[in-house]
């Protein structure tokens, strides 16, 4: 029994968005420009990315919508009646709504009846949460087709009404506030969806899951991206114990931070887990072709890269591929829109037999994702 | 040792940092150990950071007496590592003469460390006596006691091991350590000196580490002795670090 991903399909709202245009899109905090965006686009290296908000900053396309949309692209280049789809699995940051889960959200705007539905809640690693879990249905039997949805609307987190309003927070207390702005210039919009089947596609290639594991080190780091508190040293409370909403948006509760001084741990435990997977003797790094990576190698300092050549396991540069410049970091919506974009580029060639492996780190307490797939063709 | 910072300081510094270096090509046994010890090294620094007194570094909450604290208990560390070192250059035989003089060289380098430590005690406000008066802390004892045993054993190549856990620990104070303490209690560098200088010094062995690697790692049975040393040390160290002894007497 083997699981296959037999089409994929993504939506980035609205036109690619230069660097230099950022800004007019989030907007200005309280009418000056940032000191930081600068240092922290060039650093990214990002040249293009999408918003499902306007210069005004009013959203024109909700979270669920652009799941959807995603998830119809998906369905409509599949070989399969939409009835057939057993079960919806639906992974985001955060839906439009706190609750109910995003999938009922996303099923209702699709139509599909009756179905099976998984709303998966996290960061990055969310996305592969959702996509082993529809895996691991159809490996069991209980359906023959699933569909793995990731949607991201970070925006609505970093446009400038969110700085302004948290007037006691230490944003406002500083001059530069790293933690809070890192991600502010980092992130955008956009979803992914694929559709997993028993079976492969009648025509074209489809991608056989071979495994997907994962490594959360939740329990020895700290946590290190969230919203929820205020970021205050030894303050324990979070954004529902404040009185009012209001009190916790003022106190920079509401606001998306990002420890930058504990974010190498993620490059670290990436390392970590795909040694140890090697070790188990479930990756062989000679026989990877492709290497889809959620971060791109300029983010790896060399020296661990040259220590994993050392220990002969390194993979070489011309074998990562990515779309993070084009399309922007989306967050848990990021691996799907590059495997969308992967099956159709003319930057690679694709052949029967190929073997990629693709790797989600998550930097919010540190869980690091993995997923070999072989290229097939029925 | 295991820099994988993500970059953010700008563009520049990718450049420089990502010139092109000789990646040395070691025999199938050396590449395994390193991988092993890759991990040992990862999981090492990993759960450094449930260590109560590290833990406070991540959330922000060290204070000067958290690093008086650290200070007293590494001293005897450093001054027993200086024993053990020499210790495993006399327990080679002439066939590991290029270990042992690379054992001796390091010796040399760091064997009155110790003295750094000291002045950084007394620069961050503590007094000499307490620090010269420390004894060691239950887990220095048996980190301590384990090295001694294994550098009195003949040839002790599994030992790459230990230094392999200890340079890095030197590599990561420097890197990640020294500035975050002087951030969090408005010491200055002169509290911290024994951390930068480690870690400028250790930056150089990498090299050095890899060929020696190449040169004894030749076999399953050594691959596993060097594997298990790192995990003893690195267990240890990390004793040595939960267990800190706090009375100033």
């Amino acid at each position: 029994m083997s699981v296959y991903i037999t089409s994929t399909g993504a939506f980035l709202p609205g036109p690619p968005i230069s660097t230099g245009e950022v800004e007019g899109i989030l907007g200005m905090v309280n009418g000056q420009p940032s000191s930081l965006r600068v240092q922290i686009q060039q650093a990214n290296k990002i040249q293009t990315r999408h918003y499902a908000i306007d210069a005004q900053q009013q959203t024109t396309h909700s979270n669920t919508e652009m799941a959807s949309e995603a998830a119809e692209q998906c369905l409509d280049r599949a070989f399969l009646d939409r009835q057939s789809v057993g079960m919806l699995a639906v992974a985001s940051t955060q839906g439009d709504l706190p609750a109910p889960g995003m999938a009922s959200m996303v099923q209702a705007n699709l139509g599909l009846p009756a179905i099976e539905i998984l709303t998966t809640h996290g960061i990055c690693s969310s996305s592969m949460m959702a996509l082993k879990a529809a895996y691991n249905s159809l490996l069991v039997g209980d359906h023959d087709a699933a569909v793995v949805v990731s949607s991201e609307l970070s925006s609505r987190l970093l446009k400038k009404q969110r700085y302004e309003a948290a007037t006691e927070s230490t944003f406002a207390a500083k001059r530069i506030d790293f933690n809070t702005e890192f991600l502010r210039w980092m992130l955008s919009d956009g979803a992914g969806a694929l559709l997993l089947q028993s079976t492969p596609a009648p025509k074209g290639y489809s991608l056989r899951i071979d495994w997907v594991r994962g490594f959360s080190h939740a329990h020895a780091l700290p946590t290190c991206m969230s919203v929820g508190s205020a970021g205050h040293p030894g303050d324990e409370r979070t954004w529902q114990d404040y009185d009012s909403y209001a009190d916790a948006e003022r106190a920079g509760a509401l606001l998306l931070r990002q420890e930058v001084r504990l974010l190498d741990n993620i490059i670290r435990m990436g390392v970590d887990g795909y040694l140890r997977l090697v070790q188990e003797g479930v990756s062989e790094p000679a026989k990877i072709d492709h290497f889809l990576c959620h971060y791109s190698s300029h983010h790896f300092r060399s020296k661990i890269l040259e220590m994993l050549d050392a220990a002969g396991v390194g993979i070489p540069e011309d074998r990562w591929w990515t779309n993070l410049y084009t399309r922007g970091n989306t967050g848990a919506a990021s691996l799907f829109i590059m495997l969308d974009e992967f099956l159709r580029t003319d930057e690679v060639t694709i052949k029967e037999g190929d073997c990629i492996l693709c790797f989600v780190p998550e930097s919010g307490r540190f869980n690091t994702t993995y997923m070999q797939l072989t290229v097939v063709k029925q | 040792m295991t820099d994988g910072e993500i970059l953010v300081e700008g563009a520049q510094e990718t450049v420089d940092e990502m010139v092109e270096t000789d990646v040395p090509v070691m025999n199938p046994h050396a590449q395994v150990c390193l991988q092993h010890l890759l991990r040992v090294w990862l999981g090492f620094e990993r759960d450094l950071s449930t260590v109560p007194l590290l833990r406070r570094l991540d959330l922000g909450t060290y204070t000067v007496e958290d690093h008086l604290c650290l200070l007293r208990n590494l001293r005897q560390q450093v001054i027993e590592g200086s024993r053990w070192i020499t210790r495993t250059a006399s327990s080679f035989d002439r066939n590991y003469a290029e270990i042992r003089s690379t054992v001796i060289a390091h010796a040399v380098d760091e064997h009155r460390d110790y003295e750094l430590l000291e002045k950084d005690y007394v620069a961050s406000g503590g007094q000499l006596e307490d620090i010269l008066g420390m004894e060691r802390n239950v887990g220095s004892e048996a980190l301590h006691g384990f090295l001694m045993y294994r550098a009195s054993r003949n040839n002790p190549v599994d030992l790459l091991g230990a230094m392999w856990i200890i340079e890095g620990l030197g590599e990561k104070m420097a890197r990640s350590w020294a500035e975050r303490i002087h951030e969090l209690t408005g010491l200055g560098e002169d509290s911290t000196r024994f951390m930068t200088y480690h870690g400028h010094n250790d930056g150089d062995h990498m090299q050095r580490f890899y060929r020696t690697l190449d040169d004894v790692c030749v076999d399953e049975t050594t691959t596993s002795s060097i594997v298990k040393t790192a995990q003893v040390v690195a267990r240890l160290y990390r004793l040595q670090l939960e267990e800190l002894n706090h009375d100033v007497e």
